[in-house]
């Protein structure tokens, strides 16, 4: 038995462990930004003595809350080589057509419930189009971005809806077991996605779409409902973010959302998904999330206005481009295996690895 | 090699358009065999390839499989027929473990429908494979790194162990050797000696007379979508084999 692969493959045993070394570069993807975020941390707290309140911290989860629960769908969207840039502005229609519905006789949770079903519809419709009709995920989803926030200026009207009652200020500022209402929705949809993403074969079928769309699909994986769910649920989680964010203010603004599609996305690719598809982790974005969450804040404290939160954001964003660049070029490396040089005999051994690298790329 | 034949061609054509690909071959494959399928670009290897995994019809003629007449209208249908493919493309993810490779939509899952206990059986798939490498004689640095780390020849070995795992019967390996220097196509070479042994028949598509002479039994010849010869390796020699390739015999 032991003849066989005597040659290149037995002598790459004991002294180099590549899985070692890649849950090493895993790691240090997460503990890396974890650091940063520790040392922002320390640097707000130092600077800006409200920062390590208590109450300060439960308004960084609050603010962070609906960036976070969009997030999650978000990432693996990205995952799996997609995008949906519509979020922010979905999450602001979905709360017009409340407004616009609870406004009226409607009850407010009969309201509620058609503004969910508004985001997942228009989820619905950009993952057909992207998924079975083959159309580009950046332009699809840019064209919801503009849409769906014009659609929702529409719907607004002259008048800005509000008041909807103790019932709906729940969802925004209510307390599930001493848990604010929208850190409780964060929680568990966090804990839905670490399921799916680490725990169920989805989770897989996801990254290797990410990785290689054709191999997936040669091996039986749904290449093509996978991210249509996924648009589905991003849409609706948007939309359930926008009516957190209606009910906190307490009235139904257009502008609800506004740009969040960036924050989303500095927070999933800071968290090490990579833009490409096919690599991260559940906890990374979750430090991802919180890293927006201390720099928005801490920003705030220094009360140094509201431009340098822009551009900070901006830094992060291309922060994190930086960070998947080294990540990728990390990974690229050829492992280095002792005793597996490329043969003199044979070309193309030379050309065979390179050719399966590139196909990860695209 | 006298046992009921596994998988049976029966006088199988397919057209595509004008062009005619395969044109009334009929093969049988028996059990243990490592059968070499040979021919020039064009002589309609790919064709008989894609029909055995049940990516093409055939226009005419039919499969056999354990005496049973059949036709394969998905890849599923192969795979439940016991075939397994190993294309040249090989269909590995490299962001994924080699174990999660080897189980890419094929996920064993523990605990009932939906319990909140029902999860990857993420140890028992580690286990499972592990033991499936040893039995194969194959030995990686780690079956959780990464395929996007692995040489050339150990992402054609994971390959085709992952057939082999799969597979009950019959592995069909499209080229294997192609992108392959001398050593590492040795070391694909030496696994289809294991994969014999263990009772698959092997459907090995190759250009290189070498690797046929190496490792097959038997070796089948198409051109021009005929089958113009099918005989066990005693009875041919390298020079005549690629005279029938190119027609100089005929």
């Amino acid at each position: 038995m032991s003849r066989l692969l005597s040659g290149p493959l037995a002598r790459l045993g004991a002294s180099w462990r590549p899985d070692r070394a890649q849950k090493a570069i895993d790691a240090a993807q997460q503990s890396g930004l974890a650091a940063a975020l520790v040392v922002m941390g320390a640097y707000f707290a130092v600077s800006a003595p409200r920062f390590l309140d208590g109450a300060n911290l439960v308004v960084i989860l609050l603010q962070v809350a609906v960036i976070g629960i969009i997030a999650v769908p978000g990432a693996m969207l990205i995952l799996s080589g997609y995008i949906d840039l519509s979020v922010g502005s979905v999450a602001g229609l979905a709360g017009v057509v409340f407004g616009g519905l609870a406004a009226g006789p409607m009850p407010w949770g009969l309201a509620f419930v058609i503004a969910l079903g508004v985001g997942l519809a228009w989820g619905l419709i950009q993952g057909a189009l992207i998924a079975y009709g083959n159309f580009s995920a950046l332009i699809v989803t840019l064209g919801g971005l503009t849409g769906a926030r014009g659609l929702a200026t529409l719907i607004q009207g002259v008048n800005v809806k509000q008041g909807f009652g103790n019932g709906f200020g729940f969802l925004g500022d209510g307390s599930i077991l001493g848990v604010r209402t929208p850190v409780m929705l964060l929680g568990v949809v966090l804990a839905l996605g670490v399921y799916v993403w680490h725990f169920m074969p989805v989770g897989r079928h996801m990254k290797a779409i990410g990785a290689d769309k054709d191999a997936a699909f040669a091996n039986g994986v749904a290449v093509r409902r996978i991210p249509w769910v996924l648009y589905m649920v991003s849409g609706l989680c948007a939309a359930l973010g926008g009516l957190i964010l209606t009910s906190q203010i307490d009235s139904a603004t257009a502008a609800t959302g506004t740009q969040m599609e960036i924050q989303v996305l500095t927070a999933i690719l800071l968290g090490g998904v990579s833009f490409q598809g096919g690599r991260g982790t559940m906890a990374g974005v979750v430090i991802g999330i919180l890293f927006i969450g201390v720099l928005d804040n801490g920003l705030v404290l220094l009360n140094i206005g509201p431009y340098y939160a822009d551009i900070a954001t901006g830094a992060a964003l291309v922060l994190a481009a930086a960070l998947d660049a080294f990540y990728k070029r990390i990974e690229s490396l050829p492992a280095g295996m002792p005793g597996d040089e490329p043969e003199a005999g044979g070309p193309a051994a030379h050309e065979a690895t390179p050719a399966l690298d590139a196909r990860s790329e695209s | 090699m006298t046992d009921i034949s596994p998988l049976q061609v029966r006088a199988v054509t397919k057209r595509y358009g004008a062009v005619t690909a395969l044109r009334d071959v009929s093969v049988d494959f028996f059990h243990g065999q490592v059968v070499g399928l040979i021919g020039d670009n064009g002589a309609g290897k790919s064709t008989l390839v894609k029909i055995l995994a049940g990516t093409q019809r055939p226009d005419d003629g039919h499969l056999i499989v354990n005496g049973e007449p059949t036709t394969f209208h998905a890849a599923s249908d192969a795979h439940a027929a016991g075939i397994e493919t190993v294309f040249q493309t090989l269909s590995l993810v490299p962001t994924l473990s080699v174990v999660e490779n080897v189980y890419l939509a094929r996920e064993r899952i523990v605990g009932r429908p939906w319990s909140w206990l029902r999860r990857l059986d993420k140890a028992g798939m580690l286990r499972e494979a592990s033991d499936k490498f040893e039995q194969l004689g194959l030995r990686l640095p780690s079956l959780t790194a990464r395929v996007s780390g692995l040489s050339g020849g150990q992402r054609q070995a994971v390959a085709i162990a992952r057939g082999a795992l799969w597979g009950r019967r019959i592995l069909i390996l499209d080229e294997p050797t192609a992108a392959l220097g001398v050593r590492q196509s040795e070391a694909v070479l030496s696994l289809i000696d294991t994969l014999k042994t263990q009772g698959f028949t092997v459907i090995l598509v190759t250009h290189n007379m070498e690797h046929v002479a190496r490792a097959c039994d038997r070796v089948v010849v198409l051109r021009l979508g005929r089958k113009v010869a099918d005989a066990s390796m005693e009875e041919v020699d390298k020079m005549t084999l690629v005279g029938m390739m190119t027609g100089a015999y005929e």
